[in-house]
């Protein structure tokens, strides 16, 4: 019951004038950049950050914005998967596979409002479990000690490396260049100047907005490029019946229901979002339908169930992504770490203690997801042919608007030309290293990371007096560092998986 | 010559960079038995390891990767890394103006299409976060708006 005293406290924060205004525009702004190809939630919160600081906003209403826009951006995702069968952003990849087909039969309308409906669905069971687990998790977690802290940060990166991509190696190489940069700069602990080169720009380490902007605004336009020249999707200009109606509400309850639960755990792991969600959501379903009967399936020729199940996966877990965000302070997904990032802009630090210190913040965010997913379907109904709209932006006005935003947005922070060269060096960087396969999320993982791994390793190691033998010295780490090693070799030992994974998971994001 | 090679080579020269400047870093008082150098020690030895794995057993060469468009590619670093040299000297409103006009060329712009998003875009932005939101932006020879 003390749970509900505090969700009611968190709707109080929520429902603020300013904040309910945030939450709107985010909602707007978030399908906005989901419909749109090129332009992922990660980017729009990468650019975002600088500007929340510009705003002077408080660290609530900072993540009240940007949670709204990452949620927004899943159900404008499908928009542009149903209608161009181009996947808006990674996770709605699934999505194409039977939407666009729908939409070729003329049902584009039925497509676009039953993913609204299932993505609203996957969301509010989310939602609803996040309000159920995260403070058990958060007090369960108080009791952990830097010991547990570096064998939960191990075990994440292991996640991440082991679930996330085809090659484990290069998820891994780039936690640790994240790990590298969180470095750079004045040590805390002895005033020692790390990695400065004796530049006075590098004393305070590198801005946090100039490397999420550079790695990831900047080095997609470089990406856009490639697409540029490919031929022009065709686009479905027939929607059709605008709604869907109660048989096929009936007839799609189960799918939903089993790619929200689905996403829901799958959301909670570190380093798995939307795109495994979504994945394995799919591939369930198929699975699930083919043996009650396959005379009935449609699969890859415009199944409904199909559509559901991945819509709604893909919406759970991007709210369960919040899970471990808030309870913890490990993201699972690079727009996590992003807002976690903030977070200790704010000189906040991520962990269980937020929820007894920042009540404020943490049940104002969640309360938000609720706010925001009502939102999301209230516009996502009626106003889907005007976002479908967005799709015919030209390139060359978008990515002058998304140059100039970020470059505001990095100037603003220190007032150097230093900054700017950097942003635009780290974008040419992480193009050539994404274009030879290595993941981004991980690496600012990485960064967000770097120094609380760093402080509770060193911090350990002094309780002990610098004898290592501390790191596997408690019951709860031993489990850490055992489910670590399970995560990171299972998939070198089981080559099944191995190609399971390889088939479903096409994107990295 | 194999990407991942290529990609291997380069994380084990960081990681030998990391080592070089870090090996050094030591705290003339130490208070705790592990000092400022630890850490970046560990995470460059990752880097050196997982580059000598990519060295040794890189993946297969992928088929499917689209062609790099190497013009396009170098002519945008080149427009962006401009921009961020100029835009102090030149002020906000005339560094975008400019190089918002190649930028949209790349993209598939007529001249004319990029000068005048490159303006608008200049203006606009400039009286919304230097005018409305108090961010700072540099002003350049001639002051303001011009």
């Amino acid at each position: 019951m003390e749970t509900l005293g505090y969700l009611m406290h968190g709707f109080g924060v929520a429902l603020t004038p300013s904040n309910l205004l945030l939450a709107s525009i985010g909602a707007v702004v978030g399908t906005m950049v989901g419909v749109l190809p090129g332009l992922g939630p990660i980017n729009a919160v990468a650019m975002l950050v600088p500007v929340v600081f510009a705003l002077g906003l408080p660290p609530e209403s900072s993540l009240i914005l940007m949670a709204a826009i990452y949620i927004g951006s899943e159900y404008g995702g499908r928009i542009s998967a149903i209608l161009l069968n181009v996947p808006g952003e990674a996770s709605a990849v699934m999505t194409a596979i039977e939407g666009y087909p729908l939409a070729r039969q003329g049902k584009a309308g039925i497509a676009l409002s039953l993913s609204a409906w299932t993505s609203f669905v996957g969301s509010a069971i989310a939602t609803i479990g996040i309000v159920v687990a995260a403070p058990v998790l958060a007090s369960w977690a108080l009791a952990f000690g830097p010991v547990e802290y570096v064998a939960l940060m191990v075990f994440a990166f292991a996640c991440l490396s082991g679930l996330l991509t085809d090659q484990p190696v290069k998820a891994m190489l780039a936690i640790s260049l994240g790990l590298a940069i969180s470095t750079i700069g004045i040590d805390a602990n002895s005033g020692v100047y790390r990695y400065t080169f004796g530049s006075p720009n590098l004393v305070d380490g590198v801005q946090f907005a100039t490397v999420v902007i550079g790695l990831f605004a900047i080095s997609e336009l470089l990406i856009m490029l490639e697409f540029m020249h490919g031929g022009a999707a065709v686009r479905i200009k027939q929607m059709g019946r605008s709604l869907f109606n109660r048989s096929e509400m009936l007839f799609t309850n189960m799918a939903t229901l089993r790619g929200s639960l689905i996403g829901f755990f799958v959301g909670i792991l570190p380093g798995a979002g939307g795109t495994v969600a979504s994945a394995l959501a799919y591939t369930t379903e198929k699975r699930v339908v083919e043996r009650a009967g396959p005379e009935g399936s449609l699969f890859g020729r415009g199944d409904m169930r199909g559509l559901a199940s991945v819509e709604a996966a893909n919406n759970s877990a991007s709210n369960s992504n919040f899970i471990p965000m808030l309870t913890l302070g490990i993201p699972s997904s690079g727009t996590t770490a992003i807002m976690l990032g903030v977070l200790t802009l704010y000189n906040l630090t991520p962990g269980p203690a937020l929820f007894r210190s920042q009540p404020d913040l943490v049940w104002g965010l969640i309360a938000s997801l609720f706010i925001g997913n009502f939102i999301l379907l209230a516009i996502n109904i009626p106003l889907v042919g005007v976002f479908a709209r967005m799709l015919s932006v030209p390139a060359w006005v978008l990515v002058p608007f998304i140059v100039v935003v970020s470059t505001i947005g990095v100037y603003s922070g220190k007032s150097t030309t230093f900054e700017l060269v950097l942003m635009v060096g780290l974008g040419i960087g992480a193009y050539f290293l994404r274009r030879l396969g290595v993941p981004m999320a991980p690496l600012i993982l990485g960064l967000v990371l770097g120094k609380i791994l760093e402080q509770s390793l060193r911090r350990a190691l002094s309780l002990s007096a610098g004898d290592i033998a501390i790191l596997w010295s408690s019951p709860i780490s031993i489990v850490l560092w055992t489910m670590a090693a399970a995560v990171f070799l299972a998939p070198l030992l089981l080559p099944k998986f191995q190609r399971w994974r390889r088939a479903t998971i096409t994107a990295d994001e | 010559m194999n990407n991942d090679r290529i990609l291997g080579a380069a994380a084990i020269a960081v990681a030998a960079i990391l080592i070089a400047y870090g090996y050094g870093l030591e705290a003339p008082f130490a208070y705790e038995p592990v000092g400022p150098r630890a850490f970046p020690l560990i995470a460059a030895a990752v880097i050196a390891v997982c580059g000598a794995i990519l060295v040794l057993k890189p993946g297969a060469v992928d088929d499917a990767q689209t062609p790099m468009p190497g013009r396009a590619i170098i002519a945008l670093s080149g427009s962006l890394l401009a921009y961020s040299f100029l835009f102090q000297p030149l002020g906000f409103v005339i560094s975008t103006t400019v190089f918002m006009v190649p930028i949209a060329m790349i993209f598939g712009a007529k001249w004319w299409q990029g000068a005048l998003t490159g303006g608008l875009l200049a203006v606009s932005s400039f009286l919304l976060f230097d005018s409305v939101l108090d961010v700072v932006l540099p002003v350049g020879p001639f002051g303001g708006i011009v």
